[in-house]
C-alpha cells in the first residue's frame, strides 16, 4: 500500500440494507494532506460516500481505511463538519469551541487557550462570549470551523458547510478556512454543489457520476498556493478551471 | 468582522430592553390591582352585589390579619406546606427519573405509555376519597393525591423536552467522541431543560391543589381543613383569605423558579432569528 495514502476507498458499494445499491463499485484515494473537493448531481451519493468514511453508514462490500484503519464513529483522528453549524445553543462561541476539545479530552488550561486562538483565527474575538442565537450564518459557521480546527484532526470531512451562506461571505470564510488548513497539514474531503468554491480550495476536484459510480472525473487545481479567494476571481485559470470543471459535470449528469 | 460582532450584540441587548423599564411596569401593575378592587368594592356598596356571598376587599383583608395575629393558621399552613414539599420532591425526582429511562428505553416505553395515558386521564381528585380510605387521614393520603397529579405533569413534560432533542447536536457530539453519559449531561438535559422548568412550574400548581383538596375530603390539620369548616359557617372572606394564601405561597414559589429559570436559559433569549 502507497504510505502517503490517507483515505483509501476500494469496490465501495452502499445499499442501506435494501436491494438496490445506492454506490456501486466506488474508488476513491486521497493522499496524506491533499485537500479534495467533491462535486456530483444532487443525489449521486456525497453525503453517503462521506457518511461512509466516518463510519455512519455500514459498508456492503469492498474496503476503505483511513490512515491504514477502517472506518468507526468517532474514531480520534477524524473530524466531521456537518452542513448545519450544530452549535449548542446553550454555550458560548467560546465554551462551543471548548466542547469539542472537551470531548477530545484536553485540559481545562489548555481547552482555553487553544478556544481563543482558533476563535481569533476565525474572527470571531469580539463575539467569543455571544450565544449562537445572535450570530449570523457566517459568524456561526465560523465558530463551527473554529470548534473542528481547534481539535487538531488529521482528517477533515466538510459535507457543504458554506451552502447556506451568500456568495460574498462565502469568500471570507474560504480565506480563513484554507489558513486553517494550510498550518493543520490534514486531509480534507470537502464536499460541494459549488465550483467555484471547489476550485478555490482544493488540490483536486472530483466530479461523481449520478449514477451512484462514484468519481468519473477529475480536475487538477495547479494555481499556486496560498491563494486568496478574491484575487483569484480575477485569475484568468480560475476561469478556465472553471469551465472545464462545469464541462465534466454536466457530463457526469448524463 | 469585529464590527460586525458589535453591532449584533448591541442588536442583542436592544431587543431584551424593549418592555424593560420595571417601574413602569410595576405602576400599571398597581393600578391594575387597585381597579380589580375598588371595583369589587364598589360592586358591594352599590348594591349590584352581596357582601354575604362575594365579601369585601376590607373583610377579606381582616380575616387574613386574624388569621396571622393569633397564629391561628400557622399549625395548618405547616401541615399543608409539608404535604407539597414532599409530593413536589417526590414528583420531580420521579418525574424526572422516569423520564429519562423511558428515553433510553424506546420498548418500556412503548409498553407503558397507553397505561400513562390512562393514569394521567383519570379524575385523580374523585380518587381523594379512596387515597384516604388506603394511607389514612394523615399527610400519606394527601401525598398521594398530589403526587398522583404531579409526577404525571413532570414525567410528560420532561420526557417532551428530551424526545425532540436536536440530532445535529447528538451527531456532532458523538463524532467528536463523546460517550452516552456525556451526551446526556451535555446535549439531552440542556435540551430537556425549558421543558422541565414548564413542568416544575406545573407541577407546583397541581400539587398545591392536590394537597388542600386532600385535605378538604379528610384530614386532622391543614389549610383544607380550615377551608371546609370556613365554608361550613358561610365565612366568605375568610375562605377567599385562605385561598389567596395558598396563590401568595405558589406565586412566590414559582418566581423564585422563574429566577433560577432565567439564570438558566440565559442563552435561549434575544433570537436574531426571531425577534422578542
Ligand atoms: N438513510 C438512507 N436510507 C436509504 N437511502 C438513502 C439514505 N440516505 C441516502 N439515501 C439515498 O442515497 C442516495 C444518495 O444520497 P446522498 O445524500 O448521498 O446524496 P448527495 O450526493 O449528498 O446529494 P445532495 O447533493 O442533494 O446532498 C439518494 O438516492 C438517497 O435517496
Ligand atoms: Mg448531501
Amino acid at each position: 500500500m502507497n504510505a502517503s495514502l490517507d483515505i483509501s476507498v476500494r469496490g465501495l458499494d452502499v445499499n442501506f440494507g435494501q436491494a438496490r445499491n445506492v454506490l456501486t463499485g466506488v474508488e476513491l484515494a486521497v493522499r496524506r494532506g491533499e485537500f479534495v473537493a467533491l462535486i456530483g448531481a444532487s443525489g449521486c451519493g456525497k453525503t453517503t460516500l462521506l457518511n461512509v468514511i466516518a463510519g455512519l453508514v455500514p459498508v456492503a462490500a469492498g474496503t476503505v481505511t483511513i490512515g491504514g484503519a477502517p472506518p468507526v464513529a468517532g474514531r480520534g483522528d477524524i473530524c466531521y463538519v456537518l452542513a448545519r453549524d450544530a452549535l449548542l445553543p446553550w454555550r458560548t462561541v467560546t465554551g462551543n469551541v471548548e466542547y469539542g476539545l472537551e470531548l477530545s479530552g484536553v485540559g481545562r488550561e489548555e481547552r482555553a487557550r487553544r478556544a481563543a486562538t482558533y476563535i481569533d483565527k476565525v474572527g470571531l474575538a469580539a463575539a467569543r462570549d455571544l450565544y449562537p442565537s445572535r450570530l449570523s450564518q457566517g459568524m456561526r459557521q465560523r465558530a463551527s470551523l473554529a470548534r473542528a480546527f481547534a481539535v487538531g484532526r488529521s482528517v477533515y470531512l466538510m459535507d457543504e458547510p458554506f451552502s447556506a451562506l451568500d456568495s460574498q461571505t462565502k469568500l471570507t470564510l474560504h480565506d480563513q478556512l484554507l489558513g486553517l488548513w494550510e498550518t493543520s497539514g490534514a486531509t480534507v474531503v470537502f464536499v460541494t454543489h459549488d465550483i467555484g468554491e471547489a476550485i478555490t480550495l482544493a488540490d483536486r476536484v472530483l466530479v461523481m457520476s449520478k449514477k451512484g459510480i462514484g468519481v468519473v472525473d477529475e480536475i487538477h487545481v495547479d494555481l499556486a498556493r496560498p491563494r486568496s479567494a478574491e484575487a483569484l476571481q480575477a485569475d484568468e485559470r480560475y476561469h478556465d478551471l472553471y469551465r472545464r470543471t462545469w464541462t465534466a459535470l454536466k457530463a457526469s449528469a448524463q | 468582522m469585529t464590527d460586525v460582532a458589535n453591532s449584533e450584540a448591541k442588536l442583542g441587548s436592544a431587543a431584551r430592553s424593549v418592555g424593560g423599564r420595571p417601574a413602569s411596569i410595576f405602576a400599571a401593575r398597581a393600578a391594575f390591582l387597585a381597579i380589580i378592587l375598588l371595583a369589587w368594592q364598589g360592586a358591594v356598596d352599590s348594591g349590584l352585589a352581596n357582601a354575604a356571598f362575594i365579601s369585601t376587599p376590607a373583610s377579606v383583608a381582616q380575616s387574613l390579619w386574624h388569621l396571622f395575629r393569633d397564629g391561628e393558621i400557622f399549625p395548618d399552613l405547616g401541615t399543608t406546606v409539608l404535604e407539597i414539599t414532599i409530593a413536589f420532591a417526590l414528583s420531580v425526582v420521579f418525574g424526572i427519573a422516569s423520564a429519562v429511562v423511558l428515553d433510553r428505553n424506546d420498548w418500556l416505553n412503548r409498553i407503558v405509555s397507553p397505561f400513562l395515558t390512562a393514569f394521567n386521564s383519570m379524575p385523580r381528585i374523585a380518587l381523594g376519597p379512596l387515597f384516604v380510605l388506603w394511607f389514612g387521614i394523615g399527610i400519606a393520603s394527601k401525598v398521594v393525591l398530589a403526587f398522583s397529579l404531579g409526577y404525571f405533569i413532570m414525567l410528560l413534560s420532561t420526557l417532551g423536552g428530551l424526545k425532540n432533542v436536536d440530532r445535529d447536536l447528538l451527531l456532532m457530539s458523538r463524532l467528536f467522541g463523546a460517550s452516552e453519559l456525556r451526551l446526556f449531561r451535555h446535549v439531552r438535559f440542556p435540551w430537556a431543560l425549558p421543558g422541565i422548568f414548564a413542568g416544575l412550574k406545573l407541577t407546583l400548581i397541581y400539587c398545591s391543589a392536590g394537597a388542600v383538596i386532600g385535605e378538604m375530603i379528610a384530614a386532622k390539620s391543614g389549610l383544607g381543613v380550615l377551608l371546609q369548616s370556613f365554608s361550613g359557617r358561610f365565612d366568605v372572606a375568610g375562605v377567599l383569605a385562605l385561598i389567596l394564601i395558598v396563590a401568595l405561597l405558589v406565586m412566590t414559589l414559582t418566581s423564585v423558579m422563574d429566577l433560577v429559570e432565567r439564570r438558566l436559559l440565559e442563552w435561549s433569549r434575544g433570537s436574531t432569528d426571531v425577534p422578542g
